[in-house]
C-alpha cells in the first residue's frame, strides 16, 4: 500500500511550485494516496492552497510557532513523529528539502534517495550522479522510502483539485539549538522565480561586472524571464548566489534558456540539461555550451542583447 | 576545542568520467583521484579556525579503502593535526558513514564537525545531515560563512532564496558550500610533515557500528545526451527561430 | 591557448611501471620518497601549477619583460606566481635539508619540472637556473660561501644566474676575457661584459645572485684558464641580509623570438665585488656541475613544450570538423594524416619523457647509492644520456611544436590559438646550455671515448634477449633486435672513421645522436609495452600499446634514413670549399 507524505515549501506566503513537481512525482507512485504536511506558525492560507494541488488526497497542517521557519533540526523530529503513517516521505530537492530530507531519514534508521528523476516502480528510481553525467537507477530497502525529486524531472501539478485540510498537533519537545537569524534575498523584484521561470536569461564571467548585468535583467525584463548565472559570475560578485544554476546550484528546466558568456563547464551544463531550448551566445566558436545549445550565436553579447532587445520592441 | 572534518576520496572533478558498457558503474581504474572538492573547503575553513585561535585541533576523517589515507594525507599537509582512517572495502552511503562519524564523535567529543556539502560522485548531499540527526546536533548545511563565537556558530547558509542566517549552539554539524573559502595550496615541506603525522586506523567492527540497510544500484546508464542544435548566423536568424518556437 | 592540464597518469605510469621509482626510498637519504610522498608531490605540484603558473604563459609571451633604466620587469602575475611557488616550498624540492630543502630525489624534482616546463617555459627559468647555482655552490663553494648563499637559494628567496657567455665566447669558452682581480682580502674585483644572462634581472626577489667565470691576469690561455666567481647583486651583510649594491648592472635586454617572460640580459661587471669557488683555474670543471644539471633541465624544457603543443592539437583535433574522414569520423582527428601528426607528437612527447625519468633516477643512484661501483655506473648511464636528453628532446621539442601548429591549420599559425607560441619558444631549447650540436660532439667524442655508448648498446642488447620469445611483444622485439644490430655497426663504423679523419665524427654526430636516441626510445617503449600489456583492458594501456606499435612502425625506421647518411662520412659534406657556398 503506497502512501505518500509531501513535505511543502513555502515562504509564509506562497507554498513553491517545488511542491507541486514532488506531487507530480508522487502520482507515478501509483499511491492510494498523497497528503502533504504544512509546518508553518499560522498556515491556513498555505494549506488551502496545497489543498488545490491536483491528486493531494489530504493536507495536514501543523502549526505551531517553532515551525515559523524552515529549520530541520525543528522539522525533523515533527516529520519522524507523522510518518509512521506512510510508505513514502518526498520533499523537493531545492536547499529546503536537501536540508532536511535526510535529517528526517536518519531519524527513521532509513537511507535515503535524493533528487528522484524518474519513478519506474514505487521502490525503483533514476537519480543522476556525477553532476548528471551517469544515471542509476535504484532500489530502496524495506522500510519507509525517504527521498528528494529533482524538480526539473517534473512538472508542476495542476490546481484543480479540493483536497480536505486536517489540522494536527505534534507534541514533543522541539530543540532550542538551532535559531533563525536572518534571510537576505536579493529582491529581485517583480521577476519570475528562477526555478519556475519557463524563460531564463543567464550571464557568465564574459558579462564582466556587476554593472554590466543590467544588460542581462533589461533583457530578462522585456523577455518576462528570471535571471540566472554561472558560479564564476557568483563567485565574482557580479550577481548573489541564488542566481546560480548548475551542479551546486540550481537545476531548472524552463522552456526557454539564453546563455550569455558562459563557456558550458560540465558543473553548469548540469544545471539545464532539461531546459526545453537552449540558446547560447558566446564570442569563442569553440565554447563548449554550443555542443548542446539547440541555438548557438557566436558573437559579442554586448551588441547581440540591444539587436535582440530591438526585435523584442 | 576540537573539529572533525571528514573527507572523501573522489573522482577528480576535471575528469570526464564514462559509463562502463555492461552498465555496472563508471570506469575509475586508473583515473585521477582527489579530495573532495567541498571537502576540502571544509578542510580549509577548520584550518582557519583553528588559526584563528578559536579551535586547537583539526583531525581529518575518512572512510574508505587503503587508498583513501592519500586524501588524508593531503589534509595532513594542508595543516589537520591528526587522522583517522576508518577503513572499508565496501561501498559506504551516508547513513552508514554517519553512523561511523557519530561514533568517532562519541570517542573524540568534537565541538564542530565539518563535512562537504555533497560529494562529486554521489552528489548524496546527505551525510551531514544524517549525522547531525543521529547525535542529536544542530545542522548548519550549505555554509558560505561562518563565525565562531563562544558556544555558539553563526552560519550564513546558501539557500535558494539567498543567504539565510542562523545561529547554532555548539556542537554542531557544518555542511561547506563552495564559497565558503577558498582552499590553500599545500606547501611541500607540509606534506613532508604530513607524512609524520599519526593515522589511527579502525575497521567498522573496532567502532561497533553496522552497515545500515542500502540503496541498491540496479544499474549505472548514460544520460541522453542533447542534441547539438544549430550555429545561426544573425540575430536575426535566431529571432525568427525562437519565434517558430512560440518562445519570443 | 590550450589549458594545461599536467599529464599526471602517465607521470605516474613513467614512475611506478618505466623506472620503478618506489626503489629510490630504499637509497640511504631518500627513505622519505615513499609512494604516498611521490604522488602527493605530483598532486599538489599540478594544481599549483596549472592553477597559478600555467596561465601566465600565454600572457608573459604577449606582454614580454620590460627593461627601464637597468630595472627589469617581468610580465604581470610572474612575481606573485614566483613568490607563492617558492614560499610553498617547491624550489628546495632536492635540495639539501642541510639549507631549508627538502632532501628527495632528484627524479620527483623532474616530475616536476615537466610539469613547470609544460605549464610555462619560460617561467621555470628562474628557478631552474637558480638550480644550477645552488649546484655548483653546494659541490665547490667554501663553507663560508654556502653559508651566506645557499639557504636563501633553496628556499627561493634569491636566484641564481651562470654567467658564462661573452660576445667573443659562446660555445667556445676558452675566449672568456672578464678579468678579476684579486683584492687579497679574500674578494676580488670582476670587470667585463657577458651577455643572453637568463634572469640576469628581475623584480622577484631582493637579490640575485650570479655566478660568473672569469679570468685571472696570470691564468694560462684558453679553458684551463677559467675559474668562477660568486658575484652577488647586493653585498650580503654579516646578518645575511642584503646590503650595498655592487656593480653589477643590467645594461640592456634582448629582444627575441620566444620566452619572452624570461629575462635575457647583457651583464655589465663594472668592478664588481666576487668571491672565488674552489680553486682558481679550475672553473670549467665547476661550471660542469651545473651545466649537466642544467642540461638536463634544459631537456625537460623541450619535453614540456612538446606536452603542451600535444595536449592543444589533441583537443583542437577532437572538436574541428572538416570533410567527412574515409572512416566516416567528422572531425579532423579521422583524417589519417592528422592521425600520424598526432600520434608522432605522443609517441615522440612520451618516449621522451620516459628516458628523462629514468635518467633522473640513475643520477639519484649515482649520488646516494651505498656501493661505489653502482654509483659509478649510474654516473655513466647520465653522463650518456645527458646529452641525448638535451638534444634530442628538444628537437622534438621543436618537431612536436611544428606538427602542433599544422594540426590547427591556419588557425595553428594565428596567435590566439596559442600553437605559434610553442614553435617560437622550442627553439631556444636547442640552443643553449651548448647548442645541440655542441652536445652531438659530446656523444661521439668524449662520451664515445669512455665507452659508454658502446657499453649500453650492449646492455640494451641483453634486455632485449630476455624477451625473445614472448610472442605478444614480437611486433617491438624484432625491430628493435634489427634496430640495435644496425646501431651497434654504426657505432663500430663510427669509431674506425674516426680514426681516419675527425671530421668524420664531427660531420655526422648530429645524425648520429637523433639515431642513438631514437633506438633508446626503443628500448623503453618495450618496457611500456610490457607493461601495458599486463593490465591492458583500461583505454590508457590500450593507447600505451598502440603508441608502442606505432613508435616501432613509424618512428624507429627513422634510422635506416640515417644509418647510411651517417657511414657516407664527411667527405660529401666538406669537399664544396668555402667559397662555393
Ligand atoms: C565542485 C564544483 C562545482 C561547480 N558547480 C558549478 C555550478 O553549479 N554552476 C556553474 O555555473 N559552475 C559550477 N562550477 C564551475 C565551473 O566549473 C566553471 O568554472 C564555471 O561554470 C565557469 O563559468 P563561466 O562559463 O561564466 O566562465 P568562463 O568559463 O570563464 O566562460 C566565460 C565565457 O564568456 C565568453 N565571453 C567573454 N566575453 C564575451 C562577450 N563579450 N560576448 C560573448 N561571450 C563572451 C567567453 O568566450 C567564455 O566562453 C563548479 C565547479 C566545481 C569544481
Ligand atoms: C635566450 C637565451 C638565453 C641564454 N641564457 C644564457 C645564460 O643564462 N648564461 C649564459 O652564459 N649564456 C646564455 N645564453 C647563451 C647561449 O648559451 C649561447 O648562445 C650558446 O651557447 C651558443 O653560443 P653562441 O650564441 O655564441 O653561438 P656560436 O657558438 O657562435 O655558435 C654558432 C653556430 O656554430 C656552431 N658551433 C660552434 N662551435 C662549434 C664547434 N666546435 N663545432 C661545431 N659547431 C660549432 C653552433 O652549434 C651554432 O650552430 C643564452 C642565449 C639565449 C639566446
Amino acid at each position: 500500500m503506497t502512501k505518500v507524505l509531501i513535505i511543502a515549501e513555502h515562504d509564509g506566503k506562497h507554498i513553491n511550485g517545488s511542491t507541486a513537481r514532488a506531487v507530480t512525482c508522487a502520482q507515478g507512485l501509483s499511491a492510494e494516496s498523497v497528503e502533504i504536511a504544512v509546518f508553518a506558525a499560522e498556515g491556513t492560507a498555505l494549506a488551502e492552497q496545497a489543498a488545490t494541488l491536483s491528486g493531494v488526497t489530504k493536507v495536514l497542517l501543523i502549526e505551531n510557532p517553532a515551525n515559523e521557519h524552515a529549520l530541520a533540526a525543528v522539522l525533523a523530529p515533527q516529520i519522524e513523529v507523522l510518518a509512521s503513517e506512510y510508505s513514502h516521505v518526498l520533499a523537493p530537492s531545492t536547499t529546503f528539502g536537501k536540508d532536511l530530507t535526510p535529517r528526517i531519514a536518519a531519524h527513521l534508521g532509513v537511507p535515503q534517495i535524493s533528487d528522484i528523476m524518474r519513478v519506474e516502480s514505487p521502490r525503483i528510481f533514476d537519480r543522476p550522479i556525477y553532476a548528471g553525467n551517469a544515471i542509476v537507477t535504484v532500489e530502496a530497502p524495506a522500510g519507509i522510502v525517504v527521498a528528494t525529486v529533482r524538480t526539473a524531472s517534473f512538472s508542476e501539478a495542476e490546481t484543480t483539485g479540493s483536497a480536505t485540510i486536517e489540522k494536527r498537533e505534534v507534541n514533543i519537545e522541539l530543540p532550542s539549538h538551532t535559531r533563525f537569524v536572518k534571510l537576505e534575498t536579493s529582491g529581485g523584484g517583480d521577476r519570475p522565480d528562477l526555478q519556475a521561470a519557463t524563460k531564463v536569461v543567464s550571464g557568465g564571467r564574459g558579462v564582466g561586472s556587476k554593472d554590466n548585468f543590467n544588460v542581462i535583467y533589461s533583457l530578462a525584463d522585456k523577455l518576462g524571464a528570471a535571471v540566472g548565472a554561472s558560479r564564476a559570475a557568483v563567485d565574482a560578485g557580479f550577481i548573489p548566489n541564488d542566481h546560480q544554476v548548475g551542479q551546486t546550484g540550481k537545476i531548472i528546466a524552463p522552456e526557454l534558456y539564453m546563455a550569455f558568456g558562459i563557456s558550458g563547464a560540465i558543473q553548469h551544463l548540469a544545471g539545464i540539461k532539461d531546459a526545453g531550448t537552449i540558446v547560447a551566445i558566446n564570442k569563442d566558436p569553440d565554447a563548449p555550451i554550443f555542443e548542446v545549445a539547440d541555438f548557438g550565436l557566436v558573437g559579442d553579447l554586448f551588441e547581440i542583447i540591444p539587436e535582440l532587445e530591438k526585435a523584442l520592441a | 576545542m576540537k573539529i572533525l572534518v571528514a573527507v572523501k576520496r573522489v573522482v577528480d572533478f576535471n575528469v570526464r568520467i564514462q559509463v562502463k558498457a555492461d552498465g555496472s558503474g563508471v570506469a575509475s581504474d586508473g583515473v585521477k583521484m582527489s579530495m573532495n572538492p567541498f571537502d576540502e573547503i571544509a578542510v580549509e575553513e577548520a584550518l582557519r579556525l583553528k588559526e584563528a585561535g578559536k579551535a586547537e585541533e583539526v583531525i581529518a576523517i575518512t572512510i574508505g579503502p587503503k587508498a583513501s589515507q592519500e586524501q588524508l594525507r593531503t589534509a595532513l599537509a594542508m595543516g589537520a593535526d591528526r587522522a583517522i582512517h576508518v577503513e572499508t572495502d565496501e561501498d559506504i552511503q551516508p547513513l552508514t558513514a554517519a553512523r561511523i562519524l557519530n561514533a568517532i564523535i562519541d570517542k573524540e567529543e568534537p565541538k564542530i564537525v565539518m563535512l562537504g556539502k555533497q560529494a562529486i560522485d554521489d552528489d548524496n548531499n546527505q551525510t551531514a545531515q544524517m549525522l547531525a540527526a543521529l547525535a542529536n546536533w544542530p545542522q548548519a548545511t550549505f555554509a558560505s560563512q561562518l563565525e565562531v563565537d563562544g558556544d555558539v556558530a553563526n552560519v550564513t547558509r546558501e539557500v535558494d532564496a539567498g543567504l539565510e542566517t542562523i545561529a547554532v549552539d555548539l556542537p554542531a554539524v557544518i555542511s561547506a558550500d563552495l564559497r565558503l573559502n577558498e582552499p590553500r595550496y599545500v606547501k611541500l615541506p607540509d606534506i613532508m610533515k604530513a607524512k609524520r603525522k599519526p593515522i589511527d586506523t579502525f575497521t567498522l567492527a573496532d567502532l561497533g557500528v553496522e552497515a545500515a540497510a542500502s540503496v541498491k544500484v540496479l544499474k549505472t546508464s548514460a544520460p541522453a545526451t542533447r542534441q547539438a542544435g544549430i550555429k545561426v548566423e544573425t540575430v536575426d536568424e535566431l529571432v525568427v527561430a525562437l519565434k517558430e518556437r512560440g518562445l519570443f | 591557448m590550450p589549458e594545461y592540464k599536467a599529464p599526471q597518469r602517465d607521470m605516474m605510469f613513467v614512475l611506478n611501471d618505466i623506472i620503478n621509482v618506489s626503489e629510490l626510498a630504499e637509497l640511504p637519504g631518500f627513505e622519505d620518497a615513499t609512494p604516498d610522498i611521490v604522488q602527493g608531490v605530483v598532486d599538489e605540484a599540478a594544481k599549483i601549477i596549472e592553477n597559478t603558473i600555467a596561465p601566465l604563459n600565454e600572457t608573459g609571451d604577449r606582454e614580454g619583460c620590460r627593461f627601464d633604466n637597468g630595472m627589469v620587469t617581468a610580465p604581470a602575475g610572474f612575481k606573485e606566481a614566483y613568490q607563492l611557488y617558492s614560499e610553498s616550498g617547491w624550489t628546495g624540492l632536492d635540495k639539501s635539508i642541510d639549507f631549508g630543502g627538502q632532501g628527495l630525489p632528484y627524479t620527483l624534482a623532474t616530475a616536476v619540472s615537466d610539469m613547470l616546463c609544460a605549464g610555462n617555459d619560460a617561467f621555470s627559468l628562474y628557478p631552474g637556473l637558480t638550480n644550477g647555482a645552488c649546484e655548483a655552490l653546494m659541490e665547490h663553494g667554501s663553507q663560508e660561501l654556502q653559508d651566506t648563499y645557499l639557504e636563501k637559494l633553496t628556499t627561493g628567496e634569491w636566484t641564481g644566474t651562470m654567467c658564462l657567455t661573452e660576445p667573443q665566447a659562446g660555445s667556445d669558452l676558452s675566449q672568456v676575457r672578464t678579468r678579476a682581480i684579486d683584492q687579497n682580502d679574500g674578494t676580488y674585483l670582476i670587470e667585463g661584459t657577458k651577455i643572453f644572462i637568463t634572469g640576469g634581472e628581475h623584480d622577484f626577489v631582493d637579490n640575485i645572485i650570479h655566478l660568473v667565470l672569469a679570468r685571472l691576469p696570470d691564468a694560462p690561455a684558453g679553458v684551463k684558464g677559467i675559474s668562477m666567481f660568486v658575484v652577488p647583486k647586493f653585498m650580503v651583510d654579516s646578518d645575511g641580509n642584503p646590503g650595498a649594491r655592487n656593480p653589477v648592472v643590467c645594461a640592456s635586454i634582448e629582444e627575441k623570438m620566444g620566452i619572452h617572460g624570461s629575462s635575457t640580459c647583457v651583464m655589465s661587471f663594472e668592478n664588481a665585488t666576487g668571491y672565488l669557488i674552489g680553486n682558481a683555474n679550475e672553473g670549467l670543471r665547476y661550471m660542469f656541475t651545473m651545466m649537466n644539471l642544467a642540461r638536463l633541465m634544459v631537456g625537460l624544457q623541450g619535453l614540456g613544450v612538446a606536452e603542451r603543443a600535444t595536449q592543444g592539437a589533441i583537443e583542437y583535433a577532437k572538436e574541428r570538423k572538416q570533410a567527412t574522414a574515409i572512416n566516416g569520423g567528422e572531425t579532423i582527428i579521422h583524417h589519417p594524416d592528422v592521425r600520424r601528426m598526432l600520434m608522432t607528437m605522443k609517441a615522440l612527447t612520451e618516449g621522451c619523457r620516459m628516458v628523462a625519468y629514468d635518467t633522473a633516477k640513475h643520477y639519484d643512484i649515482s649520488k646516494a647509492h651505498p656501493d661505489e661501483s653502482v654509483r659509478k655506473t649510474a654516473n655513466d648511464r647520465v653522463e650518456l644520456m645527458t646529452p641525448i636528453c638535451k638534444a634530442f628532446a628538444t628537437d622534438v621539442g621543436c618537431e612536436v611544436a611544428s606538427l602542433g601548429v599544422l594540426v590547427l591549420g591556419g588557425a595553428g599559425y594565428i596567435r590566439e590559438s596559442g600553437m605559434e607560441q610553442y614553435i617560437r619558444d622550442a627553439k631556444i631549447f636547442c640552443i643553449y646550455e651548448g647548442t645541440n650540436t655542441i652536445q652531438a660532439l659530446d656523444l661521439v667524442g668524449r662520451k664515445m671515448k669512455m665507452n659508454l655508448p658502446q657499453t649500453f648498446i650492449k646492455e640494451m642488447i641483453n634486455d632485449l634477449a630476455a624477451e625473445s620469445g614472448n610472442d605478444e611483444l614480437g611486433f617491438i622485439v624484432e625491430p628493435m633486435q634489427a634496430a640495435l644490430n644496425l646501431l651497434d655497426k654504426t657505432t663500430q663504423w663510427l669509431t674506425a672513421a674516426a680514426l681516419e679523419d675527425p671530421q668524420n665524427p664531427a660531420a655526422t654526430a648530429v645524425e648520429y645522436l637523433t639515431m642513438y636516441s631514437l633506438v633508446t626510445h626503443g628500448h623503453f617503449w618495450i618496457k611500456a609495452a610490457r607493461a601495458a600489456l599486463a593490465k591492458q583492458d583500461d583505454d590508457f594501456y590500450k593507447g600505451k600499446l598502440a603508441t608502442a606499435r606505432f613508435f616501432t612502425n613509424k618512428i624507429l625506421p627513422r634510422i635506416y634514413g640515417l644509418a647510411p647518411v651517417i657511414m657516407a662520412g664527411s667527405e660529401s659534406v666538406m669537399t664544396a670549399e668555402e667559397d662555393w657556398l
